[in-house]
């Protein structure tokens, strides 16, 4: 027999599904291609626009599983059952939100790892070379056959530290459960209960943030999240040495070259400015040590002045109740005289620019 | 025992329903729509070198107090955020209050300026930017306020050119970077930043960004989004989202060297408060602020921990030291409705009792 209300619930989300998928082609559609535009302007958009239908899309899956599977439903005996089904299931209809911890910024990083993975699988020798150990190389290519191997090594360790790294993830998404439940029980008077989805949702939220925090402060996630950008990087060095290389050989300037004359240029712009200022780097000039010098004495006789009469300040670095400051909402001290009037034009080593009235708007990134 | 959800699956249905009707009204008010401008303040460039510049606000009086205030902002993300919007904006809030006020915008690195270093930020760009500001006010001395981590530079250079700063203000700074609570420092502990930086050049900015978003995952990437469909009938709260996420992703890359210092000699080592933190090869030592110290910082700031900025108290030289803590996060200090009532007078009263 048809059970109406089930209809009923799936021609609603059909409709709704349809409705979401038309806003999100809606918005995932491409302006018309412009020649001038720079490519790289419209990737970053369209990446905020994902990370925005993502979340949104995320939600309201988990409405929908939420309100068709018995989760609106309330019941003293099952709920923490249906609090497992909601958010701690196999789908983990929240999983994106914290599957964004390994998107958006670190995604570049994580493409080129995929290619260099699969262009080796690609090249006829079976595994990564170096991905069971080092092996003894030889002949004309060894050099090249090392490179591979440290290559193979480097990955096969960066993706064990990824894999460590999402395992600690989702024991955040797990306790983040535990939390909720913990929440909850403190809900369960009447007038406490939740009424909305959206307010079990928020109260997921700060669940899954609390959990989250206290595993993102561990020192195991510090070893964890240490070991991945350390290994990510190694890759990445890797890749670049070979990219170099073939550049070498084309005869293309390098990056490591650009790097090192830009390098030489600021060291000569500080040589430069230094001399122009009539002291050098190493040795600041002695007008400034010693206007330094006065003023630690003046700090120590002040110092001193204050602990004979019990009221002073602690040295810097030590902590005393006698030291503490006044705080601005009890006490503002008096006001106290210019003490200065002497007025010395400042020397600047760039000129100024001569003043022109504007109200642009900040500068693009280019 | 009485379940804690009460949900009514008529309910549910609506919400569901009414989550579709603003999503298909979104559509319509979001297409077309520009991006937000901040509120730009009219101000006027002073100075300019590489990709620094600094700007003059100009306001609508003569400013009342007696040494200009320059800020000084922190290199990640951009400045705007002290003029982010017309009714939220720090600096106009300044003005009015009768601050004559100064911004360093840092610019947009990009490959040129991967080998500029702390020094270079400190004793260079930022000392010749007080120079200016000095200069055009015929003063020996004058009032800076620094940022984030800008506010960690601020504290660097007052301790290393101590004749040049009048009074110091510092907001959401981080001073002790050890504190258990500070998440980014323990993250960035065992990383092997040589490497990082040596592979990188430049920190992009879209890193960057990302390592923020994840300092709060299920917040930052799905309940703001989520958030976003319930003002999205209302275009001016819309507007307001736009910007917000305009200043958030529009953020300048890291010169590679001044990171690698930072991370290490902040960050993981936390020299400033050892005393043991050089800078162009000088000691930088906090008990050599002797001026007045203004140190305000956010309660709920996820980003800098509030015991990171109270640390300053028990480091700082003067005995002129006043703390404010201000109840919001590290971006409400500047833009929430709180702010604006509180933290711009805070500043200016604190300024004028000290002529």
């Amino acid at each position: 027999m048809v059970d109406p209300a089930n209809e009923f619930m799936k021609d609603y989300q059909a409709l709704a599904q349809q409705s979401w998928d038309a806003w999100t082609r809606q918005f995932q559609q491409q302006p018309a291609a412009n020649p001038f535009a720079p490519p790289a302007a419209a990737a970053a958009g369209s990446e905020t626009l994902e990370r925005t239908l993502a979340g949104l899309k995320g939600y309201f899956d988990w409405m929908q599983a939420a309100a068709s599977g018995g989760g609106a439903t309330s019941s003293a005996n099952n709920w923490q059952q249906q609090l497992q089904q909601m958010f701690g299931g196999v789908s983990q209809p929240f999983a994106q939100a914290f599957g964004g911890i390994d998107g958006a910024g670190a995604e570049s990083f994580a493409r080129q790892w995929q290619t260099w993975w699969q262009a080796a699988q690609r090249s006829g020798f079976g595994d990564m070379p170096g991905a069971h150990g080092p092996t003894p190389t030889f002949g004309q290519s060894r050099e090249q056959q090392m490179q591979q191997q440290e290559f193979g090594s480097a990955l096969l360790e960066s993706m064990q530290a990824s894999a460590r790294y999402q395992e600690l993830i989702q024991r955040a998404n797990m306790q983040g459960v535990q939390h909720l439940q913990k929440k909850l029980t403190e809900h369960a008077a009447p007038g406490r209960q939740i009424e909305s989805l959206k307010g079990l949702y928020d109260l997921w939220v700060d669940a899954s943030e609390e959990a989250y925090a206290e595993i993102a402060l561990s020192d195991e996630f510090r070893d964890a999240y240490g070991e991945m950008v350390n290994t990510q990087m190694r890759v990445r060095q890797l890749q670049q040495q070979q990219t170099e290389q073939m550049c070498q050989q084309l005869g293309v300037p390098t990056r490591s070259e650009v790097s090192s004359l830009g390098e030489r240029l600021q060291a000569l712009r500080r040589e430069f400015r230094a001399s122009k200022s009539g002291s050098s780097e190493e040795s600041p000039d002695e007008i400034t040590v010693l206007r330094r010098e006065v003023t630690a004495l003046k700090r120590k006789l002040a110092n001193a002045g204050a602990a004979k009469t019990g009221s002073g300040k602690a040295a810097p670095g030590k902590s005393s109740t006698a030291a503490k400051k006044s705080v601005a909402r009890k006490e503002i001290p008096a006001k106290k005289k210019s003490t200065s009037k002497k007025k010395t034009a400042a020397k600047s080593t760039r000129k100024p620019v001569s003043a022109s009235k504007s109200t642009a708007r900040p500068r693009k990134r280019k | 025992m009485q379940t804690p959800l009460h949900i009514d699956p008529t309910k549910a249905l609506t919400d569901m329903a009414t989550f579709q009707r603003k999503l298909a009204a979104g559509m319509a008010n979001l297409r077309g729509m520009r991006e937000p401008e901040y509120a730009n303040t009219p101000r006027e460039l002073v100075y300019s070198e590489d990709k620094l510049k600094v700007w003059h606000f100009t306001g609508h009086g003569k400013a009342s107090s007696k040494a200009p205030l320059l800020i000084v902002y922190a290199l990640v993300n951009t400045v705007w955020m002290t003029d982010l919007q017309a009714d939220r904006s720090m600096v106009r809030n300044l003005l009015e209050q009768g601050e004559d006020v100064y911004l360093i915008d840092w610019g947009y690195p990009d490959g040129a300026d991967r080998w500029l270093t702390l020094d270079d930020y400190i004793n260079g760009y930022l000392d010749r930017c007080v120079d200016v500001v000095r200069a055009r006010h015929d003063l020996d001395a004058i009032n800076l306020l620094g940022i984030c981590q800008g506010g960690a530079f601020s504290l660097c250079y007052t301790a290393l050119h101590p004749d040049k700063v009048k009074n110091l203000i510092t907001m959401v700074t981080p001073v002790d970077f050890h504190t258990p609570d500070n998440m980014l420092s323990n993250w960035c502990r065992n990383v092997d930043v040589d490497l990082f930086v040596d592979t990188t050049g430049n920190i992009p900015a879209g890193l960057m960004n990302y390592v923020y978003l994840t300092l709060k995952p299920m917040r930052l990437n799905q309940q703001k989004y989520i958030g976003l469909v319930d003002i999205l009938d209302n275009p001016v709260e819309l507007e307001n989202f736009l910007r917000m996420e305009r200043w958030i992703f529009d953020s300048p890359d890291q010169a590679g060297e001044a990171f690698r210092q930072f991370i290490k000699d902040f960050y993981q080592d936390n020299k400033l408060v050892k005393g043991t933190l050089e800078i162009g090869g000088q000691s930088v030592d906090l008990g050599m602020i002797t001026q007045p110290v203004l140190n305000i910082f956010a309660e709920q700031d996820h980003l800098v921990p509030p015991d990171a900025s109270r640390a300053l108290g028990k480091h700082v030289g003067t005995t002129d030291y006043t703390q404010l803590a201000f109840k919001g996060g590290h971006i409400g200090i500047y833009v929430s409705g709180r702010a604006q009532r509180e933290v711009p007078p805070a500043i200016h009263q604190w300024l004028r009792q000290r002529g």
